[in-house]
């Protein structure tokens, strides 16, 4: 279904899917070939990327470990896993692979993962530290997102729309996925700020330069949602999710449904988003917990599993997001003190975010912190008037 | 809250360097033969036959700028490491400030209709409209007639790159090379002309012939050094050459940008301005004005001699990224160690010192292999009875090595290059090779270092740099293709006897415009 539509985004899917087949058939041949078996991994990955289902990583997944079996810890295909396990919040994973080929860790690609793992683990100024000097030594468009995502967290938004703007400077013709994707992120700049026009216009830049990406239909509709325009929003939710099944779109479409006063509509979708959670996790997947806490603490309301599932996820990735989402869940477990505690920890990371504001306001007030909350939520609403509006957990 | 912005969520890392269209090949510049309408050059800048031969990539500026000159009267005769700066600083300031330039610029759009523009030429600014793959003439404000090409064509240069990489312990060549391990591209063995005894990670093994030639192995655990004493021989007492002799490009197509210019358009004293330098750079359109794109500006159909505003050029190239420049055969890919960092086009006036160390490096890695088989050799490596691996960090240590090298005069086969009989002097490598440009003597055939004709065996002629010009082969002075010349390796203790690469192209040139055979 992803590949019927003749678009930059479906001739991408299908030039890849065409790799993969014709690397299938020369490795069928000679199944020993350690180089077309690392092509064939990252053509795996470069599918997943695309579509974003996490089948397609599973794959990649397994033809990683196919092709180490055979060759080892070889640089390329440690620092393909390491990516890949840096998709699914595998901290320990990624460090492991990191480690297997040492080098890598001196390398450009795995200083600047190395740098994410600080920033995911809650060592912020190590992580900025490492993004600048990255650009410094190899001034790349996903270097300079890296810290522009950075400077966007930390509430300087000029700074970092300057950054996205640079790296879209080092982005050719020949990159226009990546160009979507910037595009985007200055969307949500803009979105976080309650500019939805602002944001529109992105988003629309990003559909002139990559067409078909359902990544864009998916901003495009959360956008639309937050507008107040929910048929528009569910119509397009409905295409994206039918397109790509994941299960944080499921959520957020019964979420709109939510809205919409439509609860048996939001009932199935939530349903298929938890039973799709759950099913990661009973696999052994880490990646949905983060997910697993939003459901508990904001659809079912049940602070007792989201208090669970946060707990969880705080062991794997200490930061501000695991901080702030165990302090909402304990708000929801009506446990104050303990979720004012944790707010502390959040915001002490110098993080600049309205939602997270509000969240923190509302866990003070209840704390009994009344000054503290109502500072916070005036904050919030001069960061983004339009705060109470629909909005996706990302 | 949000985790998920980072882009790794887009950026597939490396998996895959795809053949891109701003891959430049080779750049070719010679006097053409055809004197019906006076002195003309031809200019063909190659490149990837991306999406295919034939059809170009519409993201895509090709570049070729053109500045000629008179020929310098005297060369220095001070071979002094003051000389060689002197003479870099000299060339810097000719290229940035008095020298000018002339240029062309080629764009295809979605339907393969070319925009090809001249700037700054003494007639004028003006932009003409073709078709791509025919021969069209172009007419210019001045009523000249300008032959162009733009298309796909067989790949005229024919090359042993295998045993080129061979010779420099080419690692990707032959073996399975993660991208990420740069220090495992040429590997700190040392370079040479002959195998080296015991250098089993790339000596020729006839159990697997086609490694490095297709085939590729996994890059064993390291050290990847060499502890040997000595060049390998078999058991008649023959050196094996690491080259082969056979064109690995046979069979293979490029696009091309091919052009006959009058002398007269590209100077206004074509007499004095015997000098035609050029060279080629490859831009590819920046992602965010892809999507501003437009039709080319109906401006430029409706007035096509029309002057162009400055400004308006540069800001143009603004909206591109330069990828890839190429002027003189080899001067990349042998002495820039092909990094990115260095394509820098005419202007690698700072690579010069970086060049002296760079030749240095090979001339250890050469030099011994060449005095090994019998022959004269201009580096000075201390008669060492076998190649060496060294590195200079030190442009003064390096210097007194390659000076000969540097400053001899290569010597030329025979007359022929010199039709007129003229007092043209002999080149010298460091004039060949900074600025990077093919610089075409309009008086000579503009074959190789006068420029670089299609026949040419450049490879070949880059290795005898390093031979003593000042010496003899059968009573005759070396020069540029003495390694060409089959007596030589019928004489040498050396398997196989062949030239290190093909004589000729596998396709034969026409000796018609656009003289590149067609597509395979």
């Amino acid at each position: 279904m992803l590949t019927a539509v003749a678009t930059d985004f479906g001739r991408e899917l299908e030039r890849t899917e065409k790799d993969i087949t014709d690397l299938r058939t020369s490795l069928s041949a000679i199944p020993q070939d350690v180089e077309k078996g690392t092509r064939l991994a990252y053509r795996l990955y470069h599918r997943a990327c695309l579509t974003g289902i996490l089948s397609d990583f599973g794959a990649a997944a397994a033809a990683v470990d196919d092709v180490a079996k055979r060759a080892g810890h070889q640089e390329d295909l440690c620092l393909l896993k390491a990516n890949l396990y840096f998709k699914f919040h595998r901290l320990p994973d990624v460090k492991l692979a990191l480690h297997q080929a040492p080098a890598l860790l001196r390398r450009p690609e795995g200083k600047v993962l190395q740098a994410d793992i600080d920033f995911q683990e809650g060592r912020y100024q190590e992580a900025r530290a490492a993004y600048e000097q990255a650009i410094d030594e190899d001034r790349t468009w996903d270097n300079l997102a890296r810290l522009a995502h950075f400077q966007f967290k930390m509430g300087q938004v000029a700074e970092a729309d300057d950054l996205y703007v640079q790296a879209e400077d080092e982005l050719t013709a020949k990159e226009m996925r990546s160009y979507a994707w910037v595009e985007l992120q200055r969307g949500l700049l803009q979105l976080s700020r309650g500019r939805y026009e602002d944001a529109l216009a992105h988003y629309r830049r990003a559909e002139s330069g990559y067409s078909g990406y359902w990544l864009i239909d998916e901003h495009v509709a959360e956008l639309l949602g937050a507008q107040g325009k929910y048929a528009e929003a569910a119509a397009l939710y409905e295409h994206v999710v039918a397109r790509v099944p994941k299960p944080e779109l499921q959520q957020a479409l019964g979420e709109l449904y939510q809205l919409m006063e439509e609860p048996d509509k939001a009932d199935k979708w939530h349903s298929q988003a938890l039973e799709t959670y759950l099913r990661s996790v009973d696999e052994g997947g880490v990646h949905y917990w983060h997910h697993l806490v939003d459901f508990f603490a904001d659809v079912r309301e049940d602070g007792a599993a989201a208090v669970a599932w946060a707990r969880k996820d705080l062991t794997l990735r200490d930061n501000f997001a695991t901080q702030a989402a165990l302090a909402w869940a304990l708000w929801r477990h009506d446990q104050f003190t303990e979720a004012a505690a944790f707010m502390d920890r959040s915001l002490a990371s110098g993080v600049v975010d309205a939602r997270l504001f509000q969240s923190a306001g509302t866990i003070y007030l209840s704390a009994g912190q009344v000054d503290k909350g109502e500072r916070l939520l005036r904050q919030a609403r001069e960061i983004n008037p339009h705060l109470d509006r629909f909005h996706v957990h990302r | 809250m949000a985790d998920h912005n980072d882009p790794n969520a887009v950026n597939s890392i490396f998996s895959d360097i795809d053949h891109s269209p701003a891959d430049l090949y080779d750049l070719f510049g010679f006097p053409s033969d055809d004197h019906s309408n006076g002195e003309s050059v031809v200019i063909a800048l190659t490149f990837a036959s991306v999406p295919e031969a034939g059809v170009l990539d519409s993201d895509m500026l090709y570049r070729i700028q053109i500045a000629a000159h008179p020929r310098a009267v005297k060369p220095t005769d001070d071979h002094s490491l003051e000389a060689l700066l002197k003479y870099l600083d000299a060339v810097k300031s000719k290229y940035l400030g008095e020298l000018k330039t002339s240029e062309i610029r080629v764009t295809v759009d979605q339907n393969q209709s070319v925009t090809v523009r001249f700037f700054n030429f003494p007639g004028g600014s003006f932009a003409s409209q073709i078709g791509t793959n025919t021969v069209e003439e172009i007419e210019t404000p001045g009523g000249h007639s300008i032959k162009a090409f733009i298309g796909g064509r067989d790949d005229a240069f024919f090359n042993d790159l295998p045993g080129f990489f061979r010779s420099i312990n080419y690692a990707p060549q032959f073996y399975h090379v993660p991208h990420t391990m740069t220090e495992a591209r040429e590997l700190p063995i040392p370079k040479t002309l002959l195998e080296l005894d015991g250098n089993d990670l790339f000596n020729y093994n006839p159990a697997n012939p086609n490694h490095g030639s297709g085939v590729k192995l996994d890059l064993p655990p390291g050290p990847w050094t060499w502890n040997g004493n000595k060049f390998k021989k078999d058991e008649n007492g023959n050196y094996r050459f690491v080259y082969s002799g056979k064109d690995a490009q046979a069979g293979k197509n490029v696009n091309a940008i091919i052009l006959e210019i009058p002398l007269a358009f590209i100077t206004e004293a074509p007499a004095e301005d015997r000098i035609v330098n050029t060279w080629g750079e490859s831009w590819v359109l920046k992602a965010a004005h892809k999507v501003e794109s437009i039709p080319d500006d109906p401006f430029w159909l409706e007035h096509p001699f029309a002057l162009i505003d400055a400004i308006r050029l540069d800001d143009e190239l603004k909206k591109y990224k330069l990828v890839d420049t190429d002027g003189q055969a080899f001067a990349d890919a042998a002495l820039s160690e092909r990094e990115d960092n260095r394509q820098l086009g005419a202007n690698n006036f700072w690579l010069g010192p970086h060049f002296v160390k760079r030749l240095a490096h090979l001339g250890w890695g050469f030099g011994p292999s060449i005095t090994a088989l019998g022959l004269k050799c201009s580096f000075d490596h201390d008669n060492s009875p076998v190649s060496v691996h060294k590195t200079y960090s030190s442009v003064l240590a390096a210097f007194p090595r390659v000076k000969k090298t540097l400053f001899q005069t290569l010597n030329m086969p025979d007359n022929s290059w010199n039709p007129k009989g003229l007092n043209i002097p002999l080149r010298r490598t460091f004039e060949v090779f900074v600025p990077n440009v093919c610089a075409i003597d309009m008086d000579t055939t503009g074959t190789w270092p006068f420029g670089r004709r299609l026949e040419d065996q450049v490879a070949t002629r880059f290795l005898s740099l390093f031979l003593d010009m000042e010496a003899e082969f059968n009573g005759k002075k070396y020069h540029v293709d003495l390694l060409n010349d089959q007596a030589l390796w019928d004489a040498a203790p050396i398997v196989p006897k062949t030239p290190p690469n093909p004589l000729a192209n596998d396709a034969p040139f026409s000796k018609e415009f656009p003289y590149l055979a067609k597509a395979w």
